[in-house]
């Protein structure tokens, strides 16, 4: 009778206290502050070319550097965007060019990983840590792009093979609507912090803070006055940083900033940039001379694509070169990924009129000539 | 595949071997309810749902096991599916946008949904509800051996939402007796 009495209660009790043991208590999050401004004595180059083709549609490449120098990129493809066969695919530029594309993402093998079904999957994100290069890409099981789970996988040997992917718990909702697009930037405790967006019902960017061991610490939004879409973070010391994010609201935008003070605790709307975004992904970049870059769309939409220049921490910015420029309205250069490597060559690619991603690596100095 | 994903395929079979045995099946319903388990894991009606709507409350997976078990009555009765509706109310619309702030991130650091939790269990014990006391330590037993990166997860899900709203309509619809 007695012992009936307190077994419930004593279970709770230990059951409280491992959950209490297991429960985070972070330190202040902080950004590794970014290394001292430095001039690039490159003189200017641009070059150009198409990433190996590896289905008729392809779309959002993302751009990693591996520890042994190679860039790596990663992109979806298939017969059409959301079609069944389509794949995340993968391949890196040696000194033999680029390789051959291998699909590392597919929804027959999310699925099987995952135990759940797969309806779809998009939107790579690549980030290399060391000898860790990470992965984030969606999988759909149920309706549009704002079914969307997020899931993550890692590889220790450049890309050659990856851990089964694990789907991360963002969503209390069915889990859905949590999307990368842009990669993370590195935490003081060892962590990342990873832009991403929620898009079902209500539209806004978001921040998920990770542990060194991949567990969540914290989910942050970044409230806007409207809908907005996928945040692209550049960090400026160790408790700043600024966010951009695509504009979704209806008519001409333009492109959309949060600000944190506090390491991303929080990320206050700040004034819109006086630059354009038909309702399209951006990608920034802090340059190692400390000028912050930013690819996106022009005023007239997905046929023209942009590079920008500020050179006071996001106060003012100035055209810097047009990439691409088409005067039919439905051609389309959009998706930008941006990376400076370790030699500061600046790496740039983009979905090309859905047919593939297109690759251009140039200097800072060819950004300082506009382009020329 | 991981623990996580492993669990959540194995409770979804559970979830439909306890839909199966609410079936208007007769006596032998909750035989057929188990025998639909091992149907539903390996013919991927539970992969199916774990797609659709993610990794099970341990809420959920104990009312499912009770159901399957033949326990009457169920934990889920008249006020607690209530209070799961109220707590839901407020919570999933917050929690997708609705407002500034988002109740689901106190979960990944879920120092006051503890204590919350603590004044939840100080209500069951004195209102004599040893069974949603236990059903309480397994979700948190299920948050401290890491099924679970957000404790939210291991309490409530849509799922049990629906359970919750399916069983105060059905109360609402039966004849009152006189008194």
């Amino acid at each position: 009778m007695t012992l009936s009495r307190w077994l419930t209660p004593t279970l709770f009790v230990l059951a409280l206290a491992a959950a209490a043991w297991r429960a985070p208590l972070p330190a202040a999050p902080a950004f590794v502050p970014p290394p001292a401004a430095a001039s690039d004595p490159a003189p200017a180059f641009f070059s150009a070319a198409m990433l190996p083709t590896a289905a008729p549609s392809a779309h959002a490449a993302a751009l990693a550097q591996l520890a042994d120098g190679r860039i790596a990129a990663a992109w979806f493809a298939g017969t059409r965007e959301g079609a069944a066969d389509v794949a995340v695919w993968y391949a890196t530029l040696g000194a033999e060019g680029w390789s051959a594309p291998q699909a590392i993402a597919t929804r027959e093998g999310t699925a099987a990983a995952t135990l759940a079904y797969v309806r779809k999957v998009g939107n790579p994100v690549l980030y290399s840590e060391g000898e860790r290069l990470h992965l984030w890409f969606v999988s759909v099981a149920l309706g549009g792009w704002a079914g969307s789970m997020l899931n993550h996988a890692v590889s220790s040997n450049g890309g050659a093979s990856w851990s089964p992917p694990t789907r991360l718990q963002t969503s209390p909702f069915l889990n859905i609507s949590t999307l990368g697009r842009a990669p993370p930037v590195p935490l003081a405790d060892g962590g990342l912090g990873l832009p991403v967006y929620h898009e079902f019902i209500a539209k806004h960017g978001e921040w998920l803070r990770l542990a060194p061991d991949g567990r969540i610490f914290d989910k942050v939004r970044m409230p806007q006055g409207g809908r907005t879409l996928q945040p692209a973070v550049a960090v400026l010391d160790g408790q700043h940083a600024l966010a951009v994010l695509r504009d979704n609201d209806s008519g001409p935008g333009r492109i959309r900033v949060a600000t944190t003070a506090d390491g991303g605790q929080h990320w206050p709307a700040a004034d819109a940039l006086p630059l354009p975004n038909p309702n399209s992904s951006v990608a920034m970049l802090r340059l190692k001379s400390g000028r912050l870059l930013i690819a996106g769309n022009g005023e007239t939409g997905r046929n023209q694509l942009l590079l920008w220049l500020s050179d006071d921490a996001g106060k003012t910015w100035r055209t810097a070169a047009t990439v691409e420029s088409d005067a039919d309205p439905q051609a389309e250069f959009s998706y930008p990924a941006l990376l400076q490597d370790r030699d500061g060559r600046v790496h740039l690619a983009y979905t090309w009129r859905r047919q593939g991603i297109k690759y251009a690596v140039y200097s800072e100095a060819w950004l300082n000539g506009g382009g020329r | 595949m991981n623990a996580t994903a492993l669990y959540g395929w194995l409770a979804h079979g559970v979830v439909i071997g306890a839909l199966v045995s609410l079936l208007p099946l007769g006596s032998r319903r909750r035989i057929l309810g188990l025998a639909a388990i091992p149907l539903a894991l390996l013919g991927g009606p539970a992969a199916l749902l774990h797609g659709f709507v993610g990794t099970p409350s341990v809420t959920l997976l104990a009312l499912a096991a009770c159901q399957l078990a033949g326990r009457t009555p169920t934990p889920l009765d008249w006020r607690p599916a209530w209070s799961l509706i109220g707590v839901a109310t407020l919570f999933y619309p917050m929690a997708l946008g609705f407002g500034p702030f988002d109740p689901y991130a106190v979960g990944y650091q879920p120092w006051p949904l503890l204590l919350a939790i603590c004044v939840l269990a100080a209500l069951l014990l004195h209102c004599r509800r040893n069974d949603w006391l236990l059903i309480l330590s397994a979700a948190l037993a299920g948050y401290a051996g890491g099924l679970y990166g957000n404790l939210w997860d291991a309490l409530i899900d849509p799922l049990l939402l629906v359970a919750a709203l399916a069983v105060v309509i059905g109360r609402s619809r039966q004849p009152r007796l006189a008194g």
